[in-house]
């Protein structure tokens, strides 16, 4: 691919044919764009993240899909000369607005990370760990938190009889599915999922996608994902992303099989990516 | 392809690479450098443990009757050759010149141990090959450790055990014993009389002084309350110094009975000395002594170094009060060196912006560890005890002054002022754990809804604790084993007192205090005899080693256990 002939896509229309769930958008991202520094890496975009179903980010690798979705609980705060242009707003309310407590947004974004990143204590303690910052002492409230959120993320009956143990001694996928619970154990509005199979074996994968399968409707979820059948298989909806702009979102099967871009149809069929 | 150029044997398949290319020197380079470091180190601990474990084994005595007639008799300490000054060789006998001459013009002589120091004026004595007439091993000779004057040798003349003087012989060896078990527990007894309870005494005289001057200083010499607080005084001062009398008559009865069992000795010479059986610290006749008997000298004195204070400026008896000063200083420096420097480093990497402001002051914590440590020993002396302990002592000790209390170097300020010197080992190690904690971790957390200090309290520090205490070992043995700038900040030869006494408030941190590494520098090169104070050298920097490294194998037995607990488990 040429990308300096590509590179004027910021002025590109965004193709939208996105299936609106029951319960209409949860989260607006509206005309948000992002810049590290003088480099800008998000341009212009605008989608509706509807309420209870999957949205998958698809896109090549530095496309700024993780970006976005790290946007989402502003976990990009955390970067030095980060600047943001637009909004993004949850339930209506733009969540860079000055007065919004970004330790609150948190709360209601549960986050799944590319890698599993379990905390060095007690299985137990890894998923209780969102209570307890937020400050909830009583034992049954957390044992009961165990217990749904373990069963919630398909973990309970492989390691119900070692809640105490350390968490680190779990197989990665193992992990990763504790990690999901710990996610939900706060009770999110919205679950973020920044690949989080790619450190993963195949059937530890199968797992994890099964359990999005399970989670849909309970939750609202977006998965960044480079795998595309993956994207296919768990999504309702899907952006697909280049260079920074969203250039198709629309329901996954149209995407995949009669997108309205041509960039998409070149990079769903393998053409670059 | 084929990669060799000719067909060659098995295992030479790679000769064509040349040997620079394939880091041989470099290989060979790196592996000699570390077997010569290691091969240092072995040697030096060789030479520490070897001598000082052998120290304390007592040797024989050997008597030597010279050329010119005159006899000596000692303890063998070692052999070495020399090359003898014309001089010396001019009185040598013919025999012996050719000997000499054949050798080369080198000749042995023999360090003995004479002891008898208040008769002789030396411990030591060289003695020549071919000055001697005659060598033997007598039986009946005695080694005498005394209180004071150290060691004596020589045979038993006359015994008196309380006021007799008629022992029958069989029973002599047994009746000493017991006899001078007995008069060594009369002496621990003055001890105790002299040393605690009349110090008790005196320590309730100074509080009665000093409550006097507190009423002094806040009413003035012409009032009411500084009368009657007077008459109080000198009431208080009455008893107290009738109290006084009495332990001091009790004592003197025990010095008067002890001054009725006595051996009369006599040296090689002919030199009698007349010595109180409670003057001597153990004695036994060096030639009749079985393995067992032997050994159990050199354990006995093995204790008595471990537990015993110091005699003979510090040459003899044991370093009980220096063990106790340098643990208890290390445990304050550790004490206050953590929290500084780990809340130091711990604003320096998650707080504080990465810019210039913090890498100048992370280049100048490096350098701190560069700048020569009596540089430290004078910024405590001029900072801590005389700025901070002056004004301490103006504030809340104005009676006792001008008598310095916090004012002068002791233990605290020692401590503070090696925390000081060990503090850029634990910023550095610190920082270092912290950084390697994984972000993923922080962002986990965070994206919980941690705020960022739970993050840092629940995840963070619990994460790098392992590396925090890497630091803090290191900081510790550094600090364990610094001398010089102690001797400016409360280190002195010999302390009076411990730390700790009976007295309020019980921790006497502003006292001055002994330290291993100082004692092995006072006894080796500030003792009246480098050669006494020599075997003592080695056994207290065996001893320094030895706490050193049970220190640092307990620290890092902690260390080892919260890894576990932090790493991934294999269970």
């Amino acid at each position: 691919m040429d990308q300096l002939v590509e590179l004027n896509n910021e002025t590109e229309e965004t193709v939208y044919h996105f299936q609106e769930g029951p319960e209409g958008t949860v989260i607006e991202i509206d005309d948000f764009s992002l810049w590290y520094g003088d480099k800008q890496a998000l341009f212009n975009n605008r989608i509706d993240i509807q309420k209870g179903l999957v949205t998958a980010l698809i896109g090549p690798s530095g496309c700024g899909k993780s970006t976005l979705l790290r946007s989402l609980n502003r976990m990009n705060d955390l970067i030095e000369g980060l600047r943001t242009g637009g909004r993004i707003c949850l339930n209506s309310q733009n969540i860079f607005d000055k007065n919004i407590d970004v330790i609150s947004l948190r709360k209601r974004m549960g986050m799944v990370f590319q890698k599993p990143n379990p905390f060095p204590m007690s299985i137990a303690e890894n998923v209780t760990y969102p209570l307890k910052v937020d400050g909830v002492r009583d034992k049954n409230v957390l044992a009961e938190t165990v217990e749904r959120t373990l069963k919630g993320a398909a973990l309970w009956d492989e390691v119900k009889d070692r809640l105490k143990e350390n968490a680190l001694g779990l197989s990665g996928g193992q992990q990763q599915r504790l990690c999901i619970a710990r996610a939900i154990a706060a009770e999110p509005d919205v679950l973020l999922m920044d690949e989080p199979c790619s450190a993963l074996d195949p059937l530890a994968t199968i797992k994890i996608e099964d359990l999005i399968n399970e989670l849909r409707g309970k939750f609202t979820i977006v998965i960044v994902t480079h795998n595309m059948q993956q994207a296919a298989r768990v999504s309702d909806n899907t952006a697909f992303m280049y260079l920074g702009k969203i250039i198709e979102y629309g329901k996954t099967q149209t995407v995949f099989t009669k997108p309205g871009s041509q960039k998409t149809q070149d990079y769903v069929t393998g053409r670059f990516g | 392809m084929n990669l060799l150029k000719k067909p060659v044997k098995s295992g030479e398949s790679f000769k064509n690479t040349s040997m620079a290319a394939r880091g041989e020197p470099a290989l060979w380079t790196m592996g000699g450098t570390l077997a010569l470091g290691v091969l240092m180190i072995i040697a030096f601990l060789i030479l520490v443990v070897w001598n000082g474990i052998i120290t304390f084994y007592p040797g024989g005595i050997e008597q030597i009757i010279l050329n010119d007639g005159s006899m000596i008799a000692g303890e063998i300490r070692r052999s070495e050759s020399y090359r003898p000054s014309d001089d010396i060789l001019k009185t040598v006998n013919t025999e012996w010149k050719e000997k000499i001459r054949r050798n080369k013009g080198v000749a042995e002589r023999t360090l003995f141990k004479t002891g008898n120091y208040d008769l002789y004026n030396e411990d030591f004595k060289w003695v020549d090959e071919f000055n001697i007439r005659e060598r033997t091993n007598p039986e009946n000779i005695y080694y005498f450790e005394r209180v004071e004057w150290g060691p004596f040798i020589g045979f038993i003349e006359k015994v008196e055990l309380g006021g007799r003087t008629d022992i029958r012989p069989e029973n002599l060896a047994d009746r000493l014993e017991s006899e001078h078990e007995k008069a060594v527990e009369r002496r621990q007894k003055i001890g105790v009389i002299e040393k605690k309870k009349i110090s008790d005494i005196n320590h309730s005289l100074e509080e009665e002084r000093l409550e006097l001057k507190r009423v002094e200083l806040a009413e003035g010499v012409d009032s009411d309350p500084y009368r009657e607080a007077k008459q109080a005084y000198q009431e208080k001062t009455e008893t107290l110094m009738a109290k006084y009398k009495k332990l001091q008559d009790e004592a003197e009865n025990l010095k008067q009975e002890n001054s009725q069992f006595k051996l009369t000795l006599k040296e090689i010479g002919g030199q009698k000395k007349t010595l109180l059986l409670s003057e001597i610290v153990r004695f036994y006749a060096a030639n009749q002594l079985s393995l067992l008997d032997k050994l159990g000298v050199y354990f006995s004195r093995w204790l008595e170094f471990l537990t015993a204070e110091p005699r003979e400026a510090n040459t003899e008896g044991g370093v009980m009060p220096a063990i106790f000063g340098t643990l208890t200083m290390t445990l304050l420096l550790v004490m206050a060196v953590a929290p500084f420097g780990v809340v130091a480093a711990l604003y320096l990497r998650e707080y504080a912006k990465q810019g210039h402001l913090v890498s100048v002051v992370r280049i100048s914590v490096n350098n701190l560890a560069g700048v020569p440590s009596i540089v430290y020993g004078v910024f405590g002396l001029g900072f801590f005890a005389y700025t901070i302990g002056g004004s301490i002592d103006t504030l809340f000790y104005p009676e006792k002054l001008p008598n310095p209390t916090f004012g002068t170097g002791g233990l605290l300020w020692a401590s503070l002022t090696l925390a000081l010197l060990t503090v850029p080992v634990v910023i550095v190690a610190t920082e270092e754990a912290l950084a390697a904690v994984p972000q993923s971790l922080r962002e986990g957390s965070l994206a919980c809804g941690a705020s960022k200090w739970q993050t840092i309290k629940n995840i963070v520090i619990p994460k790098a604790l392992p590396g925090i205490l890497t630091g803090l070992i290191l900081a510790m043995a550094r600090g364990a084993g610094e001398v010089a700038p102690l001797m400016l900040v409360g280190v002195v030869k010999m302390a009076p007192e411990l730390p700790f006494d009976g007295y309020f408030p019980f921790v006497h941190l502003e006292r001055s205090f002994m330290h291993l590494g100082f004692h092995i520098f006072d006894v080796g090169f500030q003792s009246r005899n480098a050669e006494a104070g020599k075997p003592m050298v080695f056994v207290t920097t065996l001893l320094l080693i030895t706490l050193v490294a049970v220190m640092n194998a307990v620290s890092i037995h902690i260390r080892n256990r919260l890894n576990r607990r932090f790493s991934a488990g294999h269970f």
